[in-house]
């Protein structure tokens, strides 16, 4: 009775790894394309800083019309191309989160419409290849929950930046490298790891 | 001027109507070509103005600290380079001139093709355009308004050009530094109109 619930079951869970590993790749590609965004957006707003501390009329710039104007104009239509960019990059990451909790939640559910014939030794047996079916459901949503959170933070971070809020925008980079959470990363690889017998076993 | 050009395959077209369809489109291009190589020199341009900033804000302590110890032998090597820099930039600057000044001689060669059409069709200019919808006096306008850009920001760059490696405040550097990445004078619609002048003359599809 158990045997092809938990056959249908670890294909389920092979297939969500192999989701995970790819995603993994492109969540960190779309990550390393941010980072000199938001140096640019911080540098952008060094600029409208120091165009603010600089009194025009006291320059060699004092003979050019509205230069302050222009300029001001000029620097807040940069930032903004800067900030369409980084909402771009928002929605490819959303996209990751979305392909991988759809994945989870549906080998979650898989799992517990066959919860009924699944006794506690099948769910929890591993062996030398293949790690248990509730470790792997464990870190599945381990993951899913990685990326949700994730996802969140940065878009939240994003969200809170004003094109007129300077000191937000020139900590933006710091604060938005200290969303990265390298232990989270490697843990996912270490369980990608754990599975690799296992995914290439079928 | 009628008879100034071969007819290819390409302006064939264009050739059956006057000599002064050829000559605008021409100088369309020529707008067109101008501006991305405006383009590339201001990024030639941004890279020795950054460096000489980046010298002059790290000397600049020195000079400091050179007062209080007066000794004249130190700070040499930081101006050798200093100078390197501001050539580079005035390099930069010189090709500047000479692409406003080719501007400048499409600015007279439409204005010359305008007094062509009102000599031959007296000042309400021709009963049909040119090419798609514009009037002749039209491109004569975004050719004016683009050397106005341009002109402007020329001198713009020149001033930058003089100060920069003068100023010892950071604000006022970086403010340069950000007048000659952003190019105040050249606004974003400076693209549409030679996007529209493209499109009139039939170098972009329409």
């Amino acid at each position: 009775m158990s045997k092809p619930a938990i056959l249908s079951l670890h294909q389920a869970l092979m297939k969500s790894f192999q989701s995970i590993e790819n995603n993994q790749k492109v969540w960190g590609n779309v990550l390393a394309d941010c980072s000199p965004l938001m140096v640019s957006l911080a540098n952008l707003a060094e600029q409208s800083r120091a165009l603010s501390n600089v009194q025009i009329s006291n320059t060699p710039l004092r003979d050019f019309p509205d230069l302050e104007a222009r300029l001001h104009f000029k620097i807040l239509q940069a930032t903004d191309t800067v900030l369409v960019k980084l909402n771009e990059k928002m929605s490819s990451l959303q996209s990751v989160r979305d392909t991988i909790s759809n994945q989870v939640s549906a080998v979650v559910q898989l799992y517990e419409q066959s919860a009924d014939c699944l006794d506690l030794l099948t769910v929890t047996e591993r062996s030398a290849t293949a790690p248990s079916v509730s470790d792997m459901l464990e870190w599945l949503q381990d993951a899913e929950r990685h990326y949700r959170q994730q996802f969140l933070r940065r878009k939240t971070l994003l969200q809170t930046l004003r094109a007129d809020d300077l000191s937000l925008l020139e900590s933006a980079p710091k604060r938005w490298k200290s969303l990265e959470s390298p232990s989270a990363e490697e843990h996912i690889s270490d369980t990608l790891c754990k599975v690799s017998f296992f995914i290439e076993s079928q | 001027m009628e008879g100034d050009f071969t007819a290819t395959s390409a302006n064939r077209k264009c050739s059956a109507v006057a000599g002064s369809t050829r000559k605008i489109k021409d100088n369309a291009a020529d707008w067109h070509n101008l501006m991305v190589r405006w383009d590339k020199l201001n990024e030639d341009g941004f890279s020795a103005a950054a460096n000489i900033v980046n010298i002059r804000l790290k000397r600049s302590p020195m000079d400091q600290w050179l007062l209080v110890d007066e000794s004249p032998s130190a700070p040499s090597d930081g101006a050798a380079e200093l100078q390197d820099e501001c050539c580079k930039l005035q390099v930069v600057i010189n090709k500047m001139v000479v692409m406003v000044t080719k501007m400048e001689c499409l600015m007279t060669s439409q204005r010359g093709v305008q007094d062509l059409e009102e000599f031959q069709f007296g000042a309400e200019g021709r009963k049909f355009p040119l090419f798609h919808s514009w009037s002749t006096k039209k491109f004569e306008e975004s050719s004016r308004l683009l050397l106005d850009y341009f002109g402007q920001e020329l001198k713009l760059k020149q001033t930058i050009l003089q100060e920069l490696a003068h100023t010892a405040t950071s604000d006022l550097c970086m403010v340069y530094l950000s007048c000659w990445l952003h190019q105040p004078f050249i606004p974003p619609q400076s693209r549409l109109t030679l996007e529209a002048l493209l499109l009139e003359t039939g170098h972009r599809p329409l």
